[in-house]
Protein backbone atom coordinates (compact mmCIF):
# COMPACT_ATOMS: atom_id res chain seq x y z
CA UNK A 1 0.00 0.00 0.00
CA UNK A 2 1.46 3.35 -1.09
CA UNK A 3 1.91 5.92 1.67
CA UNK A 4 0.97 9.56 1.19
CA UNK A 5 4.60 10.42 0.56
CA UNK A 6 5.04 7.65 -1.99
CA UNK A 7 1.87 8.73 -3.77
CA UNK A 8 2.97 12.37 -3.67
CA UNK A 9 6.43 11.53 -5.02
CA UNK A 10 4.93 9.41 -7.76
CA UNK A 11 2.51 12.13 -8.84
CA UNK A 12 5.30 14.71 -8.82
CA UNK A 13 7.42 12.46 -11.00
CA UNK A 14 4.75 11.94 -13.66
CA UNK A 15 2.52 14.99 -13.62
CA UNK A 16 4.48 17.17 -16.06
CA UNK A 17 5.06 14.41 -18.56
CA UNK A 18 1.43 13.37 -18.24
CA UNK A 19 0.37 16.94 -18.97
CA UNK A 20 2.66 17.22 -21.97
CA UNK A 21 1.58 13.89 -23.43
CA UNK A 22 -2.08 14.79 -22.99
CA UNK A 23 -1.51 18.24 -24.46
CA UNK A 24 0.07 16.62 -27.53
CA UNK A 25 -3.04 14.50 -27.91
CA UNK A 26 -5.84 16.98 -27.22
CA UNK A 27 -3.94 20.08 -28.42
CA UNK A 28 -5.41 22.20 -25.67
CA UNK A 29 -3.51 23.03 -22.48
CA UNK A 30 -6.60 23.69 -20.34
CA UNK A 31 -8.24 20.44 -21.40
CA UNK A 32 -4.98 18.58 -20.81
CA UNK A 33 -4.74 20.02 -17.30
CA UNK A 34 -8.34 18.98 -16.57
CA UNK A 35 -7.68 15.47 -17.85
CA UNK A 36 -4.49 15.08 -15.83
CA UNK A 37 -6.21 16.39 -12.70
CA UNK A 38 -9.09 13.99 -13.26
CA UNK A 39 -6.67 11.07 -13.72
CA UNK A 40 -4.70 11.99 -10.60
CA UNK A 41 -7.87 12.20 -8.51
CA UNK A 42 -9.17 8.90 -9.88
CA UNK A 43 -5.86 7.26 -9.03
CA UNK A 44 -5.89 8.70 -5.52
CA UNK A 45 -9.52 7.79 -4.92
CA UNK A 46 -9.54 4.23 -6.20
CA UNK A 47 -5.98 2.97 -6.30
CA UNK A 48 -4.11 4.69 -3.47
CA UNK A 49 -4.04 1.36 -1.63
CA UNK A 50 -2.03 -0.30 -4.42
CA UNK A 51 1.69 -0.97 -3.98
CA UNK A 52 3.88 1.88 -5.29
CA UNK A 53 5.34 -0.35 -8.02
CA UNK A 54 1.88 -0.74 -9.61
CA UNK A 55 1.09 2.98 -9.70
CA UNK A 56 2.86 3.87 -13.01
CA UNK A 57 0.96 1.35 -15.12
CA UNK A 58 -2.36 2.03 -13.37
CA UNK A 59 -1.90 5.77 -13.80
CA UNK A 60 -1.09 5.47 -17.50
CA UNK A 61 -4.23 3.40 -18.01
CA UNK A 62 -6.37 5.90 -16.11
CA UNK A 63 -4.85 8.79 -18.06
CA UNK A 64 -5.44 7.00 -21.34
CA UNK A 65 -9.08 6.31 -20.40
CA UNK A 66 -9.59 9.88 -19.20
CA UNK A 67 -8.26 11.17 -22.51
CA UNK A 68 -10.58 8.87 -24.45
CA UNK A 69 -13.49 10.02 -22.26
CA UNK A 70 -12.61 13.60 -23.14
CA UNK A 71 -12.67 12.80 -26.85
CA UNK A 72 -16.02 11.04 -26.47
CA UNK A 73 -17.51 14.04 -24.67
CA UNK A 74 -16.14 16.35 -27.33
CA UNK A 75 -17.60 14.14 -30.05
CA UNK A 76 -21.00 14.19 -28.37
CA UNK A 77 -20.89 17.97 -28.24
CA UNK A 78 -19.82 18.14 -31.86
CA UNK A 79 -17.06 20.46 -30.79
CA UNK A 80 -14.28 18.47 -32.33
CA UNK A 81 -13.91 17.00 -35.77
CA UNK A 82 -11.80 13.91 -35.34
CA UNK A 83 -9.42 13.42 -38.16
CA UNK A 84 -9.56 9.66 -38.36
CA UNK A 85 -6.71 9.51 -40.80
CA UNK A 86 -4.51 10.68 -37.94
CA UNK A 87 -5.24 7.46 -36.06
CA UNK A 88 -4.32 5.28 -39.00
CA UNK A 89 -0.65 6.18 -39.00
CA UNK A 90 1.40 7.02 -42.01
CA UNK A 91 2.65 4.33 -44.32
CA UNK A 92 5.95 6.09 -44.53
CA UNK A 93 8.44 3.99 -42.62
CA UNK A 94 11.18 6.55 -42.86
CA UNK A 95 12.96 5.30 -45.95
CA UNK A 96 16.45 3.93 -46.06
CA UNK A 97 18.85 5.97 -44.05
CA UNK A 98 21.10 5.37 -41.12
CA UNK A 99 19.92 6.52 -37.70
CA UNK A 100 23.54 6.63 -36.61
CA UNK A 101 24.00 9.64 -38.87
CA UNK A 102 21.85 11.62 -36.48
CA UNK A 103 23.61 10.51 -33.33
CA UNK A 104 26.51 12.70 -32.39
CA UNK A 105 28.96 10.05 -31.21
CA UNK A 106 31.85 12.39 -30.54
CA UNK A 107 32.83 12.78 -26.91
CA UNK A 108 34.47 16.16 -27.32
CA UNK A 109 31.44 18.28 -26.52
CA UNK A 110 32.26 21.43 -24.56
CA UNK A 111 31.64 21.19 -20.83
CA UNK A 112 30.14 24.65 -20.75
CA UNK A 113 28.06 26.38 -23.37
CA UNK A 114 27.92 29.97 -24.50
CA UNK A 115 24.76 32.09 -24.69
CA UNK A 116 24.61 31.41 -28.42
CA UNK A 117 24.87 27.68 -27.76
CA UNK A 118 22.14 27.98 -25.16
CA UNK A 119 19.79 29.75 -27.58
CA UNK A 120 20.64 27.21 -30.27
CA UNK A 121 19.94 24.35 -27.89
CA UNK A 122 16.62 25.91 -26.94
CA UNK A 123 15.65 26.12 -30.60
CA UNK A 124 16.58 22.49 -31.12
CA UNK A 125 14.47 21.44 -28.13
CA UNK A 126 11.58 23.48 -29.48
CA UNK A 127 12.00 21.84 -32.87
CA UNK A 128 12.02 18.36 -31.36
CA UNK A 129 8.89 19.21 -29.39
CA UNK A 130 7.13 20.33 -32.57
CA UNK A 131 8.21 17.23 -34.48
CA UNK A 132 6.96 14.93 -31.71
CA UNK A 133 3.66 16.81 -31.67
CA UNK A 134 3.32 16.24 -35.42
CA UNK A 135 3.65 12.47 -35.19
CA UNK A 136 0.47 10.45 -35.82
CA UNK A 137 -1.40 9.91 -32.56
CA UNK A 138 -0.81 6.19 -32.10
CA UNK A 139 2.85 6.42 -33.05
CA UNK A 140 3.40 9.29 -30.64
CA UNK A 141 1.55 7.51 -27.84
CA UNK A 142 3.56 4.32 -28.30
CA UNK A 143 6.83 6.21 -28.57
CA UNK A 144 6.22 8.33 -25.46
CA UNK A 145 4.89 5.49 -23.32
CA UNK A 146 7.76 3.22 -24.33
CA UNK A 147 10.67 5.64 -24.11
CA UNK A 148 9.50 8.62 -22.03
CA UNK A 149 7.40 6.79 -19.46
CA UNK A 150 9.80 3.84 -19.73
CA UNK A 151 7.10 1.19 -19.85
CA UNK A 152 8.11 -2.11 -21.43
CA UNK A 153 6.53 -3.34 -24.66
CA UNK A 154 3.90 -5.48 -22.89
CA UNK A 155 2.87 -2.64 -20.56
CA UNK A 156 2.68 -0.19 -23.45
CA UNK A 157 0.52 -2.64 -25.38
CA UNK A 158 -1.72 -3.04 -22.34
CA UNK A 159 -2.20 0.72 -21.93
CA UNK A 160 -2.81 1.26 -25.64
CA UNK A 161 -5.07 -1.76 -25.99
CA UNK A 162 -3.13 -3.28 -28.88
CA UNK A 163 -0.67 -6.09 -29.53
CA UNK A 164 3.02 -5.97 -28.66
CA UNK A 165 3.83 -6.23 -32.36
CA UNK A 166 1.80 -3.09 -33.03
CA UNK A 167 3.68 -1.26 -30.30
CA UNK A 168 7.02 -2.19 -31.88
CA UNK A 169 5.78 -1.11 -35.29
CA UNK A 170 4.46 2.21 -33.98
CA UNK A 171 7.70 2.87 -32.11
CA UNK A 172 9.85 2.03 -35.08
CA UNK A 173 7.81 4.23 -37.39
CA UNK A 174 7.86 7.07 -34.89
CA UNK A 175 11.63 6.88 -34.52
CA UNK A 176 12.16 6.83 -38.26
CA UNK A 177 9.72 9.68 -38.84
CA UNK A 178 11.43 11.77 -36.17
CA UNK A 179 14.87 10.96 -37.46
CA UNK A 180 13.87 11.90 -40.98
CA UNK A 181 12.25 15.15 -39.87
CA UNK A 182 15.22 16.12 -37.72
CA UNK A 183 17.69 15.25 -40.44
CA UNK A 184 15.74 17.46 -42.84
CA UNK A 185 16.06 20.30 -40.37
CA UNK A 186 19.77 19.62 -39.92
CA UNK A 187 19.50 18.61 -36.26
CA UNK A 188 21.99 16.21 -34.76
CA UNK A 189 21.39 14.71 -31.34
CA UNK B 1 25.16 -21.09 -38.41
CA UNK B 2 26.91 -17.82 -38.85
CA UNK B 3 24.43 -16.80 -41.55
CA UNK B 4 21.41 -17.53 -39.33
CA UNK B 5 22.80 -15.42 -36.51
CA UNK B 6 23.55 -12.46 -38.75
CA UNK B 7 19.96 -11.12 -39.12
CA UNK B 8 19.38 -11.41 -35.35
CA UNK B 9 22.54 -9.48 -34.66
CA UNK B 10 21.56 -6.82 -37.18
CA UNK B 11 18.08 -6.59 -35.69
CA UNK B 12 19.46 -6.25 -32.16
CA UNK B 13 21.87 -3.62 -33.35
CA UNK B 14 19.09 -1.69 -35.10
CA UNK B 15 16.92 -1.93 -31.97
CA UNK B 16 19.77 -0.60 -29.87
CA UNK B 17 20.34 2.35 -32.20
CA UNK B 18 16.61 3.02 -32.29
CA UNK B 19 16.40 2.91 -28.49
CA UNK B 20 19.40 5.20 -28.14
CA UNK B 21 17.92 7.73 -30.54
CA UNK B 22 14.54 7.54 -28.79
CA UNK B 23 16.11 8.11 -25.39
CA UNK B 24 17.99 11.16 -26.70
CA UNK B 25 14.73 12.56 -28.07
CA UNK B 26 12.86 11.94 -24.81
CA UNK B 27 15.74 13.45 -22.83
CA UNK B 28 15.39 16.53 -25.03
CA UNK B 29 11.65 16.57 -24.38
CA UNK B 30 12.24 16.40 -20.62
CA UNK B 31 14.76 19.22 -20.84
CA UNK B 32 12.37 21.32 -22.89
CA UNK B 33 9.52 20.60 -20.49
CA UNK B 34 11.63 21.64 -17.50
CA UNK B 35 12.63 24.89 -19.22
CA UNK B 36 9.44 25.87 -20.96
CA UNK B 37 6.59 24.98 -18.57
CA UNK B 38 4.69 28.21 -17.82
CA UNK B 39 4.12 29.15 -14.19
CA UNK B 40 0.34 28.88 -14.44
CA UNK B 41 0.60 25.28 -15.63
CA UNK B 42 2.94 24.49 -12.75
CA UNK B 43 0.42 26.06 -10.37
CA UNK B 44 -2.47 24.08 -11.86
CA UNK B 45 -0.49 20.85 -11.63
CA UNK B 46 0.39 21.62 -8.01
CA UNK B 47 -3.28 22.25 -7.26
CA UNK B 48 -4.24 18.95 -8.93
CA UNK B 49 -1.50 17.18 -6.98
CA UNK B 50 -2.80 18.61 -3.67
CA UNK B 51 -6.38 17.71 -4.57
CA UNK B 52 -5.38 14.14 -5.35
CA UNK B 53 -3.54 13.79 -2.06
CA UNK B 54 -6.53 15.19 -0.16
CA UNK B 55 -8.81 12.68 -1.88
CA UNK B 56 -6.42 9.82 -1.07
CA UNK B 57 -6.24 10.95 2.55
CA UNK B 58 -10.05 11.13 2.79
CA UNK B 59 -10.45 7.70 1.16
CA UNK B 60 -8.01 6.20 3.65
CA UNK B 61 -9.73 7.89 6.61
CA UNK B 62 -13.12 6.51 5.59
CA UNK B 63 -11.64 3.04 5.02
CA UNK B 64 -10.02 3.02 8.45
CA UNK B 65 -12.87 4.73 10.34
CA UNK B 66 -15.76 2.63 8.99
CA UNK B 67 -15.03 -0.62 10.88
CA UNK B 68 -14.21 1.26 14.10
CA UNK B 69 -17.39 3.32 14.10
CA UNK B 70 -19.73 0.31 13.85
CA UNK B 71 -19.55 -0.15 17.61
CA UNK B 72 -20.38 3.48 18.32
CA UNK B 73 -24.02 4.53 18.82
CA UNK B 74 -25.92 5.63 15.70
CA UNK B 75 -26.11 9.41 16.18
CA UNK B 76 -22.35 9.88 16.47
CA UNK B 77 -21.65 7.50 13.62
CA UNK B 78 -23.32 9.69 11.02
CA UNK B 79 -20.67 12.40 11.50
CA UNK B 80 -17.86 10.28 10.05
CA UNK B 81 -19.44 9.61 6.65
CA UNK B 82 -17.68 11.15 3.65
CA UNK B 83 -19.32 12.11 0.35
CA UNK B 84 -19.46 9.34 -2.24
CA UNK B 85 -18.40 6.62 0.22
CA UNK B 86 -21.46 5.97 2.42
CA UNK B 87 -20.97 2.76 4.39
CA UNK B 88 -23.72 0.11 4.16
CA UNK B 89 -24.70 0.47 7.80
CA UNK B 90 -25.37 4.20 7.34
CA UNK B 91 -27.63 3.43 4.39
CA UNK B 92 -29.35 0.81 6.54
CA UNK B 93 -29.73 3.40 9.32
CA UNK B 94 -31.58 5.69 6.90
CA UNK B 95 -34.22 2.96 6.44
CA UNK B 96 -34.78 2.60 10.20
CA UNK B 97 -37.43 5.39 10.54
CA UNK B 98 -39.40 3.86 7.66
CA UNK B 99 -39.31 0.44 9.34
CA UNK B 100 -40.52 1.97 12.64
CA UNK B 101 -43.37 3.77 10.83
CA UNK B 102 -44.51 0.56 9.09
CA UNK B 103 -44.39 -1.40 12.36
CA UNK B 104 -46.48 1.35 14.06
CA UNK B 105 -49.12 1.25 11.31
CA UNK B 106 -49.32 -2.55 11.57
CA UNK B 107 -49.81 -2.30 15.37
CA UNK B 108 -52.56 0.33 15.03
CA UNK B 109 -54.37 -1.78 12.41
CA UNK B 110 -54.15 -4.85 14.62
CA UNK B 111 -55.47 -2.91 17.65
CA UNK B 112 -58.39 -1.48 15.63
CA UNK B 113 -59.40 -4.90 14.28
CA UNK B 114 -59.33 -6.44 17.76
CA UNK B 115 -61.44 -3.64 19.25
CA UNK B 116 -64.01 -4.12 16.44
CA UNK B 117 -64.18 -7.84 17.17
CA UNK B 118 -64.53 -7.22 20.90
CA UNK B 119 -67.37 -4.72 20.37
CA UNK B 120 -69.23 -7.16 18.09
CA UNK B 121 -68.74 -9.93 20.67
CA UNK B 122 -70.15 -7.72 23.41
CA UNK B 123 -73.28 -6.96 21.36
CA UNK B 124 -73.71 -10.64 20.52
CA UNK B 125 -73.31 -11.61 24.18
CA UNK B 126 -75.84 -8.97 25.29
CA UNK B 127 -78.42 -10.15 22.74
CA UNK B 128 -77.96 -13.79 23.62
CA UNK B 129 -78.13 -13.11 27.37
CA UNK B 130 -81.30 -10.97 27.09
CA UNK B 131 -84.77 -12.26 28.19
CA UNK B 132 -86.15 -11.56 24.71
CA UNK B 133 -85.27 -14.00 21.95
CA UNK B 134 -83.18 -12.50 19.08
CA UNK B 135 -86.09 -13.17 16.68
CA UNK B 136 -88.12 -10.51 18.52
CA UNK B 137 -85.88 -7.78 17.04
CA UNK B 138 -86.92 -8.86 13.52
CA UNK B 139 -90.55 -7.96 14.31
CA UNK B 140 -91.18 -4.47 12.89
CA UNK B 141 -93.90 -3.75 15.40
CA UNK B 142 -91.64 -4.52 18.33
CA UNK B 143 -88.89 -2.29 16.86
CA UNK B 144 -91.44 0.51 16.45
CA UNK B 145 -92.56 -0.06 20.06
CA UNK B 146 -88.99 0.23 21.27
CA UNK B 147 -88.52 3.51 19.38
CA UNK B 148 -91.74 5.14 20.54
CA UNK B 149 -91.92 3.70 24.08
CA UNK B 150 -88.67 5.42 25.13
CA UNK B 151 -89.30 8.32 27.57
Amino acid sequence: MATDKELSDFLKSVEKRAFKRTAYTVRNDDAALDIVQDAMIRLAEKYADRPPAELPLVFQRILSNATMDWFRRQKVRNALIVNLSEFEGADDDGGDFDLLELLDTSDNRPATESAADSVGRKQILELIDVQVAQLPTRQREAFLLRYWEELDVAETASVMGCSEGSVKTHCSRAVHALAKALRTKGVTL
Amino acid sequence: MKQSLQPTFNQDSADAVQARFALLVTAALSEHLAQAAPADIDARLRFAHDQALAVACRARTVAIAAPAVIGVSGGAAVVGGGPGATPWWLRLGALLPLAVLLAGLALIDNHYTRSQIEAAAEVDAAILADDLPPEAYRDQGFVEFLKTARP
